[in-house]
């Protein structure tokens, strides 16, 4: 199916249309007064949204398939639950979500929501840290599948979510509603590595996070082809929400996060802060909108984004936002982008450092940055590692091309 | 001799915590008082509620000036009347010049006064012998209040403007800290000089090294939101020596 | 202080609310492809300008409204507008202007004769639809400089205006200019020849007077090589309850090592405190930096209008241009500001600045939005934006939406913003010292701003303080 031909349907056509249940009539109405995402629609501004609302898809809809239930890990295959793992205090199942946002700003939110027949319900209800993998492996299809996080009130989690498989040619939508209850944390991980000949993913999410909690996002994109994140944030009374992003793109990927971060309650305290590295053509986006409405006063609220473009074909659309209604807070935003830093590049060079080097090493430092906000020591070392692998295979073959001898030292590979 | 300021039995709070317990203290005119005290006895809590700090609930007590207890009254009007306070932290207000908003004090309480107010020109030449005299750096005369001043330049800012504004009862609040011995001589220099027999001046600290700049005439222990112990001069070396444990409650 | 008492310091009396009694001939209401002939015989204008106009109003007829501002109103009945209206008496020199409109001007602070005038300003007085009356002119043409009313410009200029007029702003830019394009009225014309630094401020004095009547104006200045203009514009209307329309049009031309300086004080009525009433203020101003060197400089004072919607802009086409954008925008009362800048860098090592600095009373939104464009081949672009909002009272908001796109890997684009309300911190340490709380608070928004009035010409700055007092008088609480 075409999923632009839904703009011209109202609510109840929308829903005949997809086949959805009857409960989700109000994202149906959402969906038909927002519309899917086409050409001019703000927040998809610098994505290509076109091509993938106007192809014609298969939608990917296999046989339910056996669930296993072993190990660590949180398994979905193509979008289907394959493992829900054995962890204490997490139990996941399949099952209707009643709780959609009534107001989110992306029509892929609501969209994802009526294509999925099931939601996977994760609930967690004890102290755990756990992996949630996603694997690819068809192609050419859309795949869509919708995920719910409920962290229990005073309950503290860490989940790390990985990806693998190529899936050529897929429409990948989907992504999370997550609900961090009062007094809960959560730290989320998620590292992304987007092969040149993969899938397309855009993620649509909503966080909702309660009085006292505290959600950290740290998200880890190395993208060699187009991908989106979308989220929205809604923060209770004295909620903080800490969100860190490191994008490198390359390959003329077009990338990157579209987020609201909506302080709702007193006191709450936001900060995102997002780098990208950007090279070969590619597209870094970080359109990112922070609104504090007239009930959240003494808000902390600061985003910033800083970006490096590499080479002259790679480009930068930086638009942090700020929607303040209430004068009692602390508020502000920066965005730099340029190149790395002269002086230092300069000081290394004159210490005897080959200029591409010192580049890589500037350009390390700048994404460690980021990593360094993970806490957890092996993951923050698997992410850096990863990184390293995107960032120098692409010069390593740069560098077999064009010089003999190349002995690469700052890597050790 | 008579009093200027009384304090009687004043309680306040900050937030939901209360800070002075029933202080009582007399200020005599034309006298140094020292407030000495360790941390968190309530010395910077004591000074905000003189002055009607917005953090400051008083909520028992009498501050009597002149004759008049001014605990309802707005900042600018004791202010106006004749209390300043050497800010222990002086806030910098950016694209504010310096000596536009001192002249606009100054002719504010001159006018309370019912003097003639001061043209620029009579304001200028005033403004630059006192700076002069303080040793300050001319250029700040013409900065933004405060902003980019160094911990010193801000203290005798402070000063310039106590110079300048002619109180009768002036407040340092911890006047030593952030200074070096150069900017602690002219600042004291300052203050001993405002010295005329009728000013009366709050020295608030709790190291005792500026009271062998600024003599006072009498020492006041405050501890736990309460003054505990006054006596003359003589009281520094003995708190030097014992500190303030051996200083309970009356 | 109590928030009503604030309000009231803020929300001052608009000065300027009177109306000029005087006879004029206005146009029914109504916009079709008579009334642009209307205006353009009214105007003794050319052929080629009616043939322009009109193709103008046929593609403004396709288009759309745009929705995109962060702005509420009501919907425009672009019928019920008068297009045309002048003050009968056309004057030839200053004794036949209609004594009335010297007194009204007069009241603005603004006399049209030159030797009660202040030394070193010419001004164009419009009201309505026509310039009335401009000062100065044969002491300018001594340095070969050309200071009109557009409409002469088009009768005596037709060479200059058929070269630029639409060169910067495309008669179908967007529905505001595509409308002035067909229907403007009035406005001025300024060219500085080459190597020739103008010897004194120029000014144009706008004026909506009639009754439902829209105001149309459109300025052109072409700053040949070399050359330098400061040029500047000041506005006022009659208190009414209805709305009224003001679009405008501004280009600016800087050719090779020129400079164009151009400051706005904008003071049309504001409307009152439950959003009735005050100008629509729907401005395309854009100008370009065609030759190498050349500077355009805006800089913006924006206290009126219930609605603001405007984005002067630079291109910044020749290698090193400078564009500059200064702006104060205070929304009080119910006022709704979206206004910005854009900077399009396109030539080599081109730089830009931007100084925001937005402050919201009572129930004023304020919006910042702005564009740092640098192209593919804007090797070395640099800019900065700095936009700031002051927020005074719990009612209003203040948002900032910068758009960055860079796609020069040497170049640097930097945007910082901040929100912020008063400190209580600052108004405590000046309310220590004896100061009254509204100059307390006066004084420190002064100090927020102080950073564009710098940028204004002398006199200019001295309107924008007693403005901005004035403004502010009774909203601070």
């Amino acid at each position: 199916m075409k999923l632009e031909i839904l703009n011209a349907l109202d609510g109840a056509s929308i829903l005949k249309e997809l086949g959805a249940n009857a409960k989700k009539s109000t994202a149906a109405s959402a969906l038909a007064k927002i519309k899917v995402p086409h050409k001019k629609s703000e927040k998809y501004r610098y994505f290509d949204i076109e091509p993938l609302v106007s192809k014609d898809w298969t939608v990917f809809h296999p046989e339910s398939q056996e669930v296993q239930s072993k190990g660590k890990k949180i398994v979905f295959q193509d979008g289907i639950l394959a493992n829900r793992g054995d962890i204490e205090g997490v139990s996941v199942e399949l099952g209707d979500f009643s709780d959609i946002d009534g107001a989110h700003f992306d029509g892929l939110y609501y969209l994802s929501h009526l294509l999925a027949k099931k939601t996977v319900i994760i609930r967690c209800s004890k102290d755990a840290s756990f992996e949630i993998e996603h694997n690819f492996s068809q192609s050419n299809v859309l795949i869509n599948y919708r995920v719910a996080i409920f962290v229990d009130a005073n309950t503290h989690c860490q989940i790390y979510e990985s990806f693998k498989g190529e899936a050529e040619g897929s429409f990948v939508l989907g992504g999370y509603d997550i609900f961090a209850a009062r007094d809960a944390s959560l730290k989320f991980i998620k590292s992304h590595t987007l092969e040149a000949s993969g899938y397309t993913p855009v993620w649509s999410s909503r966080y909702k996070v309660d009085s006292n909690a505290f959600f950290k996002l740290s998200s880890f994109d190395f993208a060699k082809s187009n991908g989106l994140n979308i989220f929205k944030a809604e923060l209770k009374e004295g909620a903080n929400f800490d969100a860190s992003h490191l994008l490198y793109g390359t390959n003329k990927a077009k990338c990157g996060i579209v987020s609201e971060i909506e302080h709702e309650g007193k006191s709450s305290v936001s900060s995102q802060n997002a780098k990208s590295i950007l090279d070969n053509g590619a597209r870094g986006i970080f359109d990112a909108l922070i609104r504090v409405q007239n009930s959240a006063k003494w808000t902390k609220a600061h985003q910033n984004s800083k970006a490096v473009l590499l080479e002259k074909g790679a480009y930068m659309a930086s638009k942090p936002q700020l929607e303040i209604y209430i004068d009692d807070l602390e508020a502000s935003h920066g965005s730099t982008t340029g190149q790395l830093d002269e002086q230092a590049l300069f000081y290394m060079r004159s210490r005897g450092i080959k200029e591409e080097d010192a580049k890589k090493m500037l350009i390390l430092a700048f994404a460690h940055e980021v990593v360094a906000t993970v806490d957890d020591e092996y993951l923050a070392n698997k992410i850096y590692a990863e990184f390293e692998r995107v960032y120098y295979g692409y010069y390593e073959l740069d560098c077999l091309k064009t010089c003999e001898n190349c002995q690469d030292t700052t890597t050790g590979l | 001799m008579s009093k200027v300021l009384e304090i009687k039995n004043l309680k306040a709070k900050i937030g939901d915590k209360e800070i002075l317990k029933g202080l009582n203290l007399n200020l005599e005119e034309g006298k140094v008082h020292a407030i000495m005290g360790p941390n968190g006895a309530g010395k910077s809590t004591l000074s905000k509620a003189i002055v009607g700090h917005y953090d400051v609930e008083v909520t028992d007590g009498e501050i009597i000036y002149k004759g008049k207890n001014i605990v309802d009254e707005e900042p600018e009007e004791r202010a106006l009347e004749g209390i300043f306070l050497s800010f222990q932290n002086p806030v910098e207000i950016p694209g504010v010049n310096n000596a536009y908003f001192l002249r606009t004090a100054v002719n504010a309480r001159r006018k309370h006064l019912g003097l003639p107010e001061l043209n620029a020109a009579e304001f200028l030449r005033e403004m630059r012998a006192k700076v002069e005299e303080l040793g300050m750096k001319k250029e700040l005369i013409n900065r933004s209040l405060n902003e980019g001043f160094s911990g010193g330049e801000k203290k005798r800012n402070e000063i310039l403007q106590m110079m300048m504004l002619q109180p009768d009862v002036v407040i340092l609040d911890e006047i030593d800290s952030g200074l070096d011995i150069d900017a602690l001589r002219a600042v004291s220099e300052g203050i001993n000089k405002s010295k005329d027999g009728k000013r009366s001046f709050l020295v608030i600290t709790h190291y005792s090294r500026i009271l062998d700049y600024i003599k006072p005439d009498y020492i006041h222990v405050l501890k736990d939101g309460k003054i505990v112990k006054t006596a003359g001069p003589e009281l520094v070396a003995q708190l030097e020596k014992e500190g303030y444990g051996s200083f309970e409650e009356n | 202080m109590a928030q009503e008492e604030v309000n009231k310091a803020i929300a001052g009396e608009y000065s300027l609310g009177f109306e000029i009694d005087i006879e004029q001939d206005t146009v029914p209401p109504g916009l079709n492809e008579d009334v642009i002939k209307f205006i353009s015989a009214k105007k003794d204008e050319p052929e080629w300008m009616l043939e322009l106009r009109l193709k103008a109003y046929r593609k403004w007829l396709e288009m759309e409204e745009p929705t995109w501002g962060k702005v509420e109103y009501e919907p425009i009945d672009y019928q019920a507008i008068s297009y045309f209206s002048a003050p009968k008496k056309g004057p030839e020199s200053l004794d036949e202007v209609d004594p009335k409109i010297l007194e009204a001007y007069e009241k603005l602070g603004i006399p049209l004769e030159e030797q009660k005038q202040l030394q070193g300003i010419a001004v164009d007085a419009v009201v309505d639809s026509v310039s009335v009356k401009t000062t100065y002119t044969e002491e300018l043409k001594k340095h070969g400089i050309i200071f009109c009313s557009i409409s002469e410009a088009i009768r005596d200029y037709p060479e200059l205006i058929k070269k630029y007029m639409f060169s910067v702003v495309p008669m179908t830019d967007n529905f505001f200019a595509a409308l002035n394009s067909a229907v403007f009225t009035d406005g001025t014309f300024v060219y500085i020849p080459k190597g020739v630094r103008c010897p004194m401020e120029l000014s144009t004095y706008f004026r909506i007077n009639a009754l439902n009547t829209g105001q149309f104006e459109r300025t052109l200045i072409v700053a040949d090589e070399g050359s330098y203009v400061s040029y500047n514009e000041g506005c006022s209307a009659p208190m009414r309850d209805e709305n009224q329309l003001h679009a405008a049009v501004v280009e600016l031309i800087a050719m090779k090592d020129a400079e164009i300086k151009y400051s706005t004080i904008q003071n049309w009525y504001p409307g009152d405190e439950e959003g009735k009433g005050g100008i629509y203020n729907f401005v395309t101003k854009r100008g370009i930096c065609e030759g190498e060197n050349s500077k355009i400089s805006w800089t913006q004072v924006e206290t009126g209008s219930s609605i603001t919607w405007k984005y002067p802009s630079c291109v910044l086409k020749g290698d090193n241009s400078v564009g500059e954008f200064y702006s104060v925008a205070v929304t009080t009362l119910a006022q709704q500001a979206d206004t910005g800048t854009k900077m399009i860098h396109l030539g080599k090592n081109t730089s830009s600045t931007i100084i925001s600095k937005g402050i919201s009373a009572m129930k004023g939104q304020n919006t910042y939005r702005g564009l740092v464009k640098i192209g593919a081949n804007a090797h070395g672009a640099r800019n900065f934006s700095e936009c700031d909002s002051l927020l005074i009272g719990s009612e209003c908001g203040a948002h900032t939406f910068p758009y960055l796109e860079s796609k020069d890997n040497i170049g640097q684009v930097e945007h910082e913003a901040t929100t912020t309300k008063i400190s209580d911190e600052q108004l405590f340490y000046l309310r220590q010292r004896g100061i009254n709380e509204e100059d307390a608070v006066s004084m420190i928004v002064h100090g927020f701003c102080k950073e564009v009035f710098s940028q204004l010409p002398m006199e200019y700055a001295v309107e924008a303080r007693a403005l901005l007092n004035l403004t502010l008088e009774g909203s601070v609480g």
